[in-house]
């Protein structure tokens, strides 16, 4: 016989939304303090099993008139209270630091740090740090560290955003069941630091579009040009024309620094433009991460690029800030 | 030669982490299993060695554990083999087997997280078993090793990260455990003592050793090899002579040839002798420890009018002055009773109920009944009293060429007849069968008694130990006029027996008797004060029962404690702790670095005086601002506040060298600061 199914079962639901209540509740911030109120403990299965146990023992203990039984029974339980306490102080008193993320390409996986401060005069163990919820369909990933005597420890978190955009950085949890694992002892901390996802970057992208010869009068002055030097010097790269090298400099360094050769494409005659209209691809999303692909290619290969998208344009030029500033533009657009 | 030794040693240094806390938890399941290896059925013993050696080996060698239907293959076998040895898979002994079983061949499983859990709870429950076979001070010592080993290895296993040396959990282990205790005790004293829930079937074979109720020709001589404890005696005042302690056990008065067992009641109740008890002369009282002994007796001293003082049991005195319980003692008891060393009893006239004890069994021994009618045959004796006959036993006895030995060798059929004329050597008990023997085929109505006799006092607290091997045998006949009297053959074979409590002693290992020679008096003093300690375990420990609860809850100031009160006090203590508990999460909460608690005082002293500042803000910034403030008016305040923050940061600094003041001065400097208006 099937089981029997709800059509529309309100347990989880309810749990659900008892969740996002309750996590929308939690301030959020970047550094934290656990104390008694923000620090939750119950029982764990093990520890439902040595109450079980200490019952057992117990009555075996008045059945067989054993006072030594009682005197097992009584330590191994002031113990497991002990150790309750010795719980509950892992986790209280510890001192939780974000440490800023930098950013992250949506889908792929990523990691930030956080530092995990002790400030009393013994060391805590075993604590895990995880994302309080797992991806769908994935078991949630424990780091564990121990934080040593008035030190500090780093722990990375793993995590996968998988939307472009400036994120929050996603809710986390600390657990411990130190040191008897009757009890689980843990918290919740809501990071107040945001993440910036850049797009997924295509990962076999078309060739860079051609460069558009520079109009007229047009911002033609290149730094290089303003040198009134060459148009341009860079390392050598397998491939390159022979005519193409520098010979003169070869000759007079003196160290190895290598070949270097003429640039093959003087940014003052051609303007490398990444537009979104050229970006043939279907849908916005794909398209973004078209456009992703090429700016790290371009940033890649050291050309000058701008880009250009609906309602935002940003000028050509190079180096980590542009390109930094191009997929910000590409995340948040 | 080659040394493997450390070779061994190294590997086990570089063992992986998992190997390595596998063989510890092996070694600790080991440590408390071993004492109770030789109560468990010999295979149980054996499989278990063998499967923890296999499983260590595998450890070793990171080999991987062995499949799951070879597991559910040796369960079944190790099941229907504790079937096969107990009969049942139920009661005390076939529950151990199991335990043991289910707990060695779980160590071959330990997979996951749940199974550790399995193996550790298993684990404390054998640790309990050990305490069905004894609660000395030794066996408690090693267990609270083994606890601390399993509690050890609980703690290793929550620690996930790297390989954190055993001895970081064995600490918290200990430590948690040290601060475990405390509850320990005061959960021991005050939980309410209470019957067992449900009858408990004791099998009566795993009763402890000790006199039983039968009597055959040579039990009494392997008693005397044991060295064990039975009863523990604080006298108060002057204790009688040693010759005179006999404490009654079991009267033993029917005899079928091979064994004497009590009479049983052929003869009609109103022909059942009565005590008649009469005492007279001085009291003696004392209080009386007595071991566990599976049976309802209470060995007291001859002979007790009043019932020994044991409060939640029934007694009564049986027509043959044996005080008994209405239950078996599975536990060591303790009880003060009045004895009165001189006093007579039994009947007076000759009754009916007295031919039960001159029956014999036909077939017996035919030549002490030859004897006896030789004797008889004797015209001094033809009408003699029982007086004369026993005289001229004992005669016999002292004159014969009668020996009293520990190895009388095996006796045939007719151990009287061996006794008295082939063998003429024996242990208390084939003195007083043979005697007894004698006396009934003399027509004297007697009977055996058993109990010990005499007893050692330790020099270090006073208290008379009484052992097994002081378990003795002796006679009681009935005499005209006068009752049952008592006779103790043994002390006419060997006057050194009663008197002066001289005993047989076996021979000893090659070691201890090396010891003994080296120096007697070292090895009586280390026995005497380990038997004082063991007393003191037994009186604190062991025979900490509801009534020294309720004595404990008098001397606080309960005037009729019952178990609510205690219930009352443990619930008073949970309150207390968990109110203490709450003041330290409050205590903790408060700022308690001392001097972040004095800067703050001054902060806010200096607010009232209207100068802002925020918790971040240096003492000697604010020691500027007090001077932009108040200028020189300020100079005290100014210097304290620089003096604060040296304390803090500047312990020894070049501008000003030399201890800066401590927190105390400066707390009391600040009391005395005169702040500008």
């Amino acid at each position: 016989m099937a089981a029997f199914v709800f059509p529309f079962n309100p347990v989880p639901r309810l749990r659900r939304r008892m969740a996002r209540w309750f996590e929308s509740r939690l301030p959020c911030t970047d550094s934290i303090t656990l104390t008694q109120r923000t620090v939750y403990i119950l029982p764990t299965r093990p520890g439902l099993m040595l109450l079980l146990t200490l019952l057992v023992l117990l009555v075996a203990s008045i059945n067989f008139q054993l006072n030594l039984g009682y005197l097992l029974t009584f330590l191994l339980a002031g113990t497991a209270l002990v150790g309750m306490h010795v719980c509950h102080g892992t986790l209280r008193g510890l001192a939780l630091n974000l440490i800023a993320p930098s950013p992250q390409h949506a889908g792929a996986s990523a990691a930030f740090d956080i530092q995990l401060t002790n400030a009393r005069r013994s060391a805590r163990h075993a604590i895990g740090l995880s994302l309080l919820e797992a991806p769908p369909g994935q078991a949630r990933h424990w780091s564990w560290t121990d934080v040593p005597a008035q030190g500090a420890s780093v722990v990375q978190v793993a995590f996968t955003p998988l939307q472009r955009g400036l994120h929050r950085l996603p809710t986390l949890t600390a657990e411990t069941r130190f040191p008897l694992g009757t009890f689980r002892v843990w918290t919740v901390w809501r990071p107040a630091a945001q993440v910036m996802v850049y797009p997924a970057p295509e990962p076999s992208p078309p060739p860079l579009p051609p460069g558009q010869p520079l109009a007229q009068g047009v911002g033609a002055a290149g730094p290089a040009q303003a040198g009134g030097e060459f148009d341009g010097v860079r390392a050598y790269r397998r491939g390159d024309a022979l005519r193409s090298v520098l010979w003169k400099k070869a000759a007079k360094a003196d160290d190895d620094r290598g070949l270097v050769v003429r640039d093959a494409l003087p940014a003052q005659r051609h303007e490398l433009w990444l537009d979104m209209r050229q970006a043939g691809a279907a849908g916005w999303e794909h398209k973004l991460s078209r456009l992703c692909a090429w700016v790290l290619q371009a940033d890649r290969l050291g050309l000058r690029y701008g880009l250009r998208l609906p309602g935002l344009e940003i000028a050509p030029g190079s180096g980590e800030a542009h390109k930094r500033r191009c997929l910000e533009a590409l995340a948040t657009c | 030669m080659l040394t493997p030794r450390p070779a061994l040693l190294r590997t086990l240094q570089t063992l992986p982490r998992e190997g390595r806390d596998t063989l510890f938890l092996l070694a600790v399941i080991a440590w408390v299993l071993l004492p109770q290896a030789a109560s468990l059925p010999l295979w149980c013993s054996l499989g278990a060695g063998a499967v923890l050696l296999w499983r260590g080996a595998l450890a070793f060698k990171a080999r991987p554990l062995p499949r799951k239907r070879w597991l559910v293959v040796l369960l079944l076998l190790t099941v229907a083999a504790t079937f096969a040895t107990h009969r049942t898979l139920l009661g005390r002994e076939a529950g151990v087997t199991l335990l043991v079983v289910l707990l060695t061949l779980k160590t071959l499983e330990l997979r996951a997280r749940r199974d550790a859990f399995v193996v550790f709870f298993l684990g404390f429950f054998c640790i309990l078993s050990n305490f069905f076979h004894s609660q000395s001070l030794p066996t408690a010592l090693s267990m609270v090793i083994g606890l601390l080993g399993l509690l050890t290895a609980l703690v290793n296993a929550h620690m996930p990260v790297g390989r954190p040396p055993l001895a970081q959990a064995a600490r918290t282990a200990g430590a948690m455990a040290l601060l475990g205790a405390p509850i320990m005790v005061v959960l021991f004293m005050l939980f309410p003592r209470m019957a067992p829930l449900w009858g408990m079937s004791t099998d009566p074979a795993t009763g402890r050793s000790g006199l039983s109720a039968r009597m055959e020709v040579g039990t009494m001589a392997t008693l005397a090899l044991d060295d064990s404890v039975a009863l523990r005696i604080r006298f108060e005042g002057q204790p009688p002579p040693q010759r005179e302690m006999y404490f009654r056990g079991p009267v033993l008065s029917g005899f079928d040839g091979r064994q004497w067992l009590p009479l049983r009641d052929s003869l009609p109740q109103r022909h059942a002798l009565p005590a008649n008890l009469q005492v007279s002369g001085d009291a003696v009282r004392y209080e009386v420890t007595q071991e566990p002994t599976q049976r309802p007796w209470l060995f007291v001293m001859e002979a007790a009018v009043q019932a020994p003082e044991l409060p939640g049991q029934r007694l009564f005195m049986q027509g043959d002055l044996q005080w008994v319980t209405g239950t078996a003692l599975t536990d060591a008891v303790r009880y003060q009773v009045t004895s009165y060393p001189a006093f007579t009893h039994g009947p007076v006239q000759r009754a009916l109920g007295l031919l039960e004890y001159v029956d014999l069994p036909p077939g017996y021994n035919p030549r002490t009944l030859a004897l006896a009618a030789e004797i008889r045959r004797d015209a001094r004796y033809a009408r003699a009293g029982t007086a004369a006959l026993v005289q001229v036993a004992l005669e016999r006895l002292r004159l014969g060429g009668y020996t009293y030995t520990l190895e009388p060798g095996v006796y045939g059929r007719d151990t009287a007849d061996e006794f008295w004329f082939d063998r003429k050597e024996g242990f208390c008990e084939h003195i007083a069968s043979s005697f007894v023997i004698l006396m009934r085929a003399l027509d004297v109505p007697a009977r055996i008694v058993t109990g010990y006799q005499g007893g050692e006092r330790n020099p270090v607290d006073g208290v008379w130990t009484v052992r097994q091997s002081d378990a003795h045998a002796w006679a009681e006949v009935w005499q005209a006029g006068r009752g049952w009297v008592r006779v103790d053959p043994t002390s006419a074979v060997a006057p050194g027996r009663t008197g002066a409590a001289q005993r047989l002693v076996a021979p000893r290992g090659a070691v201890a008797q090396a010891f003994g020679n080296l120096s007697p008096n070292l090895a009586a003093q280390l026995r005497a004060t380990w038997e004082a300690v063991n007393n003191a375990w037994s009186q604190w420990v062991l025979g900490y029962t509801q009534r020294q609860q309720f004595k404990l809850l008098k001397d606080i100031g309960f005037d009729t404690p019952g178990w609510q009160d205690l219930t009352r006090l443990l619930l008073g203590a949970v309150v207390l702790a968990s109110l203490a508990g709450g003041g330290w999460a409050l205590w903790e909460r408060a700022q308690h670095d001392p001097w972040l608690r004095l800067l703050g005082r001054a902060r806010r002293r200096l607010a009232r005086a209207g100068i802002d500042s925020t918790p971040a803000t240096a003492p000697r910034e604010l020691a500027r601002r007090v001077q932009e403030k108040f200028g020189p008016e300020g100079q005290a305040l100014q210097d304290w506040l620089v003096q604060l923050e040296r304390q803090r940061y500047a312990p020894g600094s070049l501008e000003a060298p030399g201890r800066p003041a401590g927190l105390g001065p400066l707390r009391r400097q600040f009391r005395q600061l005169r702040w500008p208006a």
